[in-house]
């Protein structure tokens, strides 16, 4: 397109004060009216507003505009509002570019206010370059698979499968551990409803294996993961139970051999046998050889016989799917030995509490004794404080735990046992301030520490002594025996290296995944088709975990109910009359996107498979001849706006 | 104004019906929850139409400043979403307009009577050149800036409203005409012979995204709100610090002074029996936060002090954005507030129990007090439910059938709630819980229609 016919409308956005406040908008516009090409300079105050995108399209209409630039935001955030935008005027949505003097310009340099309008104006520049150069794209259009793959069998993972497969959607659910559930079927009972955590695992379970559109795999893990939106490939190894048989049809005979090794389910404070089944209900009904730990295999091939095959070998399953649903989530936080007395007979946390409960049927004994008094230490874990930079602490608050601590207390308090409650905030937010209310009234005894002066617990007799100072009598130092202190463990995110690599998911600051934006795409990761759900994301109790998960499904839904999916076309290409087959770009290439191909009456030349092409852009940097290009971003395109970024601003 | 007075009103004349339309979706409530859900379920590839009865979608967010704990600003957010929602080819939207009536015939098949109010301006041609706003002689206070700044009789909702069209407000209306006048287009959008319009419809699965309202501060009858000038609320302030704010500046409202000693009280209309509401509303703690550190910004030399009970920062970056907050020189007193009283200059006398000083009463003098404000259930559409119950629980918020197994399934199975309908929430978990229904909806309907 020669330079007469370019009819460019361009927009620079006050974002009500956000950009307008650092940089002089009307300056910008007034600068760039005279560039090439330029129509259409206008400032507005929200670009992104329905009343602005209109405008837009009135004046493509009505001067004829063929491309856009708007200069406002991050990309991140509106480059797809506003090609919609170019779109609905009837253009190429690619004729336009986005340039970011929000995040890049006025947000960078709040000191200078000249300064920052240069740089807005060389960013406009260069972005009106950029569109000059601009060709018509048409985006990939791709069929999807109808099918979700979830990672993670706990409460989130379960959800997001049976909602998936409810609109007949074919799911697979990979579980690591050999049994569903995740951390709920731990739990003794839970706010607000009283129920068992296993139960509500049950529920969900029963409800999932009807259908015949999940595949359920549990000791199982993702080994091979590639593929974009819509179409994933993935390979899934299945590692051998050794057993054949459900539990009951075992369970006498599992009887008889001896408890050898600390119970994971119960965090250490029972021992169970080398063939293990958690809990009662748990699913799958078979139980699993825990051949690591098994130092006798004769013993247990003599006692099970035919119910146990040695010769099992993992498996492997190869999956496509349209999208996935990462819902790995959490571990509860490991006191260090002494912190807060962890290590000390009565010290246990409140994942412990919750098994020694479920033990004794909801009484709660320590070592066959009796309890009577119980001191909640809160925050353990959580909002910890750094001493230096390099420090790995957990800042972020965990958001379950006081609902869940105060729940439990008033269990106790029920069997008439005292509890006092050693906390920083309490933060039964929401309707859980009823369960606080509820302790308080049937006479919790609450106590602040600060955290500079953490609660000390000492031993006395065969009881503990917890020392603290209690900021609600003005600072007062108070010494409390008690019989058990339970320590209120936060959550952290589970460690899943091997996985976050294979994905390319990445996490926060506080090690959680991390969303693309807390508002606008809670559930989304940065990887097109790749959502997250539950407490891997965030800490979360269960019904917020659950509505993640299905706020995830719903994502994973849109994108595999649909048919096509359109990629962006920001794709590699050869011009096969330039390639002098050097081959460099095939050597590089990490995705093995370029063949060579026979290009009719050209010859044999490199060639770009769309489809696995990432954009980018390896290729054309080591290409000698640059015959490879990359749509969208073109060699000519980026030397054009570096020329124009580079030119001289008068202001 | 409520369903029954248009009615009531005789000089509309007749109610004009229309033919029944089918939906796969009605959506109510056109806040960020409602929008999330109907942007998901159009996606997915679902017809739906989103009612909202005020003259703009949005709900609470567009009106916002910046928001927590991200601190981005509101309307970048909101106002994208808006748009993205009244272009969606598999949305419509009745705007201006309230369910009326929901029966429910059978699994997937409810039929509902919408009503949409006449804005006596013809949408199909009003361009929103704002000529109609200039003409108008009468001035009321604006909703948007909650009563801070005025507008005229026809209005445009806000800068940023979709659909950006005037609305004739005839409470105020002195039926002069001027606006008719005033209008440029041909002819004149204005249009009074417009009447109410009811829409049936049939739809096979319902959201409830019908959002809160915020505590009456009046009922804190010790915080003198609505009697002392100086003493307003939260949604006050965020309006003050919002870039689309009125005065271009944080202004108190007896004299126009800059406040340079402001107090946040927490908890005002929360975690309180004496006005039945024992709840903590779970955003104060953070909203308030977050309005302290914007002030911090536009006001350096003042000083901001919060009193609170206990701080709630729970969700994702809470606790590090409170952290920030400190940090920056906030000052946060453990605190219950007695009484204000206030001073012949305006200024206020706050008395407070000092928790952490062994529950001394102590007084100490503001030139600002903001309330923190609770929220409350909107309360009307449980009412509209012909021959279902719509369960509530004992404030009034939308109760879910089983919490720990779908949190967003109401007493009525095809019925779904989202957002604060359910309960207080921050804007990210109602996005989540928007996505959380339309997941719902989908399988259900996926259920019923025996596509599975
Ligand atoms: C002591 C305690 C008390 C609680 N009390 C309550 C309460 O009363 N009420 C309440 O609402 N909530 C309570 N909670 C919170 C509740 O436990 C969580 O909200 C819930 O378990 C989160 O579920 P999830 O599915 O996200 O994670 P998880 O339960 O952790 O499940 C994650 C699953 O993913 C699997 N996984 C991990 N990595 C991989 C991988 N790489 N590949 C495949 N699978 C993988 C794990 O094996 C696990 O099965 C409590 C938590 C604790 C610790
Ligand atoms: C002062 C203040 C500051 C805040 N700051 C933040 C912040 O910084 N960060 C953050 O995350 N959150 C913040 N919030 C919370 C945030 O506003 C809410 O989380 C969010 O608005 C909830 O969205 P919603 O869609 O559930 O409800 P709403 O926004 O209330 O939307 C409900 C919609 O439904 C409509 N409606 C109601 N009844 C009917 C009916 N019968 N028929 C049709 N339509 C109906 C309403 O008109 C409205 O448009 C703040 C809240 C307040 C009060
Ligand atoms: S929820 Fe309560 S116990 Fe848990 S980290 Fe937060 S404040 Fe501490
Ligand atoms: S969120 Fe904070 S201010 Fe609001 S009611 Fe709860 S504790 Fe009080």
């Amino acid at each position: 397109m020669s330079e007469e016919e370019l009819r460019i409308g361009v927009y620079v956005c006050h974002c009500g004060g956000n950009i307008s406040d650092y940089v002089d908008v009307k300056k910008v516009v007034e600068a760039i009216k005279g560039e090439p090409g330029v129509v259409v300079a206008k400032d507005v105050m929200f670009a992104c507003s329905d009343s602005s995108q209109n405008e837009i399209i009135n004046d493509v209409k009505e001067h004829n505009l063929n491309r856009v630039v708007v200069a406002s935001c991050s990309p991140k955030l509106h480059e797809l509002t506003f090609r919609e935008t170019v779109k609905r005027a009837g253009l190429n949505p690619y004729l336009y570019y986005h340039a970011n003097i929000r995040e890049h310009v006025s947000w960078a340099h709040t000191d200078t206010r000249e300064g920052a309008t240069e740089k807005a104006i060389r960013h406009v520049r260069a972005a009106i370059a950029y569109v000059r150069n601009a060709k018509p794209l048409e985006p990939i259009r791709q069929k999807t698979m109808h099918a979700v793959l979830v990672i993670g069998g706990g409460i989130a993972g379960l959800r997001a499968a049976l909602d998936l497969s409810r609109t007949g959607l074919n799911v697979y659910l990979v579980e690591r551990s050999p049994f569903l559930g995740g951390r709920t079927p731990q739990l003794y009972r839970v706010y607000p409803d009283g129920r068992r955590g296993a139960d509500i695992v049950k529920d969900l379970v029963s409800e999932l294996i009807r259908r015949d559109n999940v595949a359920i795999y549990t000791n199982a893990e993702i080994k091979s993961f590639s593929g974009y939106i819509g179409n994933f490939e993935v390979e899934v190894e299945i590692k051998p139970r050794y057993i054949k048989v459900p539990y009951d049809e075992i369970k006498e005979k599992i009887k008889e051999l001896p408890d050898e090794i600390p119970d994971e389910f119960n965090y250490g404070l029972t021992k169970r046998k080398v063939i293990y089944y958690p809990y009662e209900g748990a699913f799958p009904r078979i139980p699993v050889l825990d051949l690591d730990h098994c130092s006798d295999v004769e013993t247990i091939k003599e006692l099970l016989g035919d119910a146990v095959d040695l010769e099992q070998k993992p498996e492997t399953v190869k999956l496509k799917v349209g999208a996935v649903i990462v819902a790995t989530g959490f571990d509860p936080y490991e006191p260090k030995e002494g912190e807060f007395g962890y290590g000390r007979q009565g010290v246990v946390t409140l994942p412990q509490l919750h098994r020694l409960m479920d033990l004794g049927n909801g009484e709660l004994k320590l070592n066959g004794r009796e309890i009577r008094d119980v001191a909640f230490v809160y925050c353990v874990g959580s909002r910890q404080k750094k001493s230096s930079e390099e420090e790995e602490v957990n800042e972020y608050c965990s958001r379950y735990c006081c609902n869940a601590a105060m729940y439990i207390s008033s269990l106790l308090m029920e069997q008439g046992i005292r509890t006092y409650h050693i906390f920083r905030d309490i933060r039964t937010y929401g309707r859980h301030e009823r369960m606080y209310d509820e302790v308080s009234r049937k006479g919790g005894i609450f106590i602040k520490y600060n955290e500079d002066e953490p609660p000390e617990i000492e031993e006395e007799g065969d009881k503990l002594l917890l020392k603290v100072k209690d900021l609600l009598t003005a600072g007062e130092q108070l010494e409390i025996p008690v019989d058990l202190v339970v320590l209120v463990t936060g959550m952290v995110p589970r460690k899943t290296p091997e996985l976050d690599e294979l994905l390319r998911i990445s996490r926060g600051r506080d090690r959680f995944y991390v969303e693309v934006h807390p508002k606008l795409r809670p559930v989304e990761t940065a990887i097109g088709g790749i959502f997250i759900a539950g407490a891997c994301q965030a800490p979360r109790d269960i019904c917020e975990t659950l509505s993640s998960a299905s706020a995830a499904a719903s994502k994973a839904a849109t994108v595999t109910l649909r048919d096509v999916i359109e990629l962006e076309p920001f794709k590699a290409e050869v011009d096969p009359n330039i390639c002098d087959l050097s081959k460099k770009c095939i050597e590089i290439c990490p995705y093995e996107a370029i063949e060579i191909k026979n290009y009719e009456g050209i010859g044999e030349k490199a060639w770009v498979n769309k489809a696995k092409c990432m954009g980018c852009g390896a290729c054309v940097a080591v290409c000698p001849t640059e015959a490879i290009q990359l749509n969208g971003l073109t060699n000519e395109q980026i030397r054009a706006m570096i020329e124009a970024a580079g030119k001289e601003v008068i202001i | 104004m409520s369903v029954k007075s248009w009615y009531e009103r005789k000089y509309y004349g007749e109610i004009e019906d229309l033919p029944e339309e089918e939906y796969d979706v009605l959506v109510i409530g056109g806040g960020i929850a409602g929008i999330q859900a109907a942007l998901d379920l159009g996606d997915m590839g679902f017809k739906v139409v989103l009612v909202e009865k005020e003259p703009s979608i949005g709900g609470f967010m567009y009106k916002l400043s910046k928001t927590f704990p991200t601190m981005d600003c509101a309307s970048c957010i909101a106002t994208p979403r808006m748009a993205q929602v009244f272009h969606h080819p598999m949305i419509d939207l009745l705007i201006y307009s309230e369910v009326e009536e929901i029966e429910k015939k059978g699994e997937g098949d409810f039929r509902v009577k919408v009503l949409e109010k006449p804005r006596f301006v013809d949408s199909s041609r009003c361009t929103g050149c704002g000529q109609c706003e200039l003409a108008c002689p009468v001035i009321v206070p604006h909703e948007y800036d909650w009563g801070l700044a005025g507008r005229k009789a026809v209005y445009i909702p806000f800068d940023t409203a979709v659909p950006r069209i005037a609305v004739v407000d005839l409470d105020h209306c002195i039926y002069c005409g001027q606006c008719e006048r005033a209008c440029p287009t041909e002819p004149p959008s204005i249009d009074f012979t417009q009447v109410p319009k009811i829409h049936h419809l049939k739809v096979g699965a319902i959201i409830i995204a019908t959002g809160f309202h915020l505590f009456d501060a009046r009922l804190k009858e010790n915080y003198h709100f609505g009697e002392y000038p100086n003493v307003i609320h939260a949604m006050h302030m965020d309006r003050l610090l919002a870039p689309t704010r009125p005065y271009h500046a944080i202004l108190r409202p007896s004299d126009g002074k800059e406040p340079n000693n402001i107090a946040y009280i927490l908890c005002v209309g929360s975690r309180d029996k004496t006005v039945n509401n024992p709840n903590c509303s779970q955003i104060c703690c953070m909203y308030s936060i977050k309005q302290a550190q914007l002030i911090m910004g536009a006001l350096p030399l003042a000083d901001v002090t919060i009193y609170y009970i206990d701080i709630r920062a729970f969700g994702k970056a809470f606790e590090e954005f409170y952290q920030q907050a400190k940090d920056m020189g906030i000052m946060l007193v453990k605190g219950r507030v007695a009484k204000i009283e206030q001073k012949e200059n305006g200024d206020l006398i706050v008395w407070y129990e000092d928790i952490e000083n062994g529950g001394k009463l102590c007084k100490a003098e503001h030139d600002l007090v903001v309330l923190s404000v609770g929220l409350l259930p909107n309360k009307e559409i449980a009412n509209v439910f012909k021959g279902q119950k719509l369960e509530v629980d004992d404030v009034g918020w939308i109760k879910p059938v089983d919490e720990n197994a779908n949190p967003v399934e109401t007493s009525i199975r095809g019925v779904f709630a989202a957002g604060t309908a359910l309960g207080p929430k921050d804007i990210p978990d109602s996005v989540i819980e928007g996505g959380a229904a339309a997941m719902q909806c989908a399988a259900y309907l996926s259920e019923v229609r025996g596509r599975h």
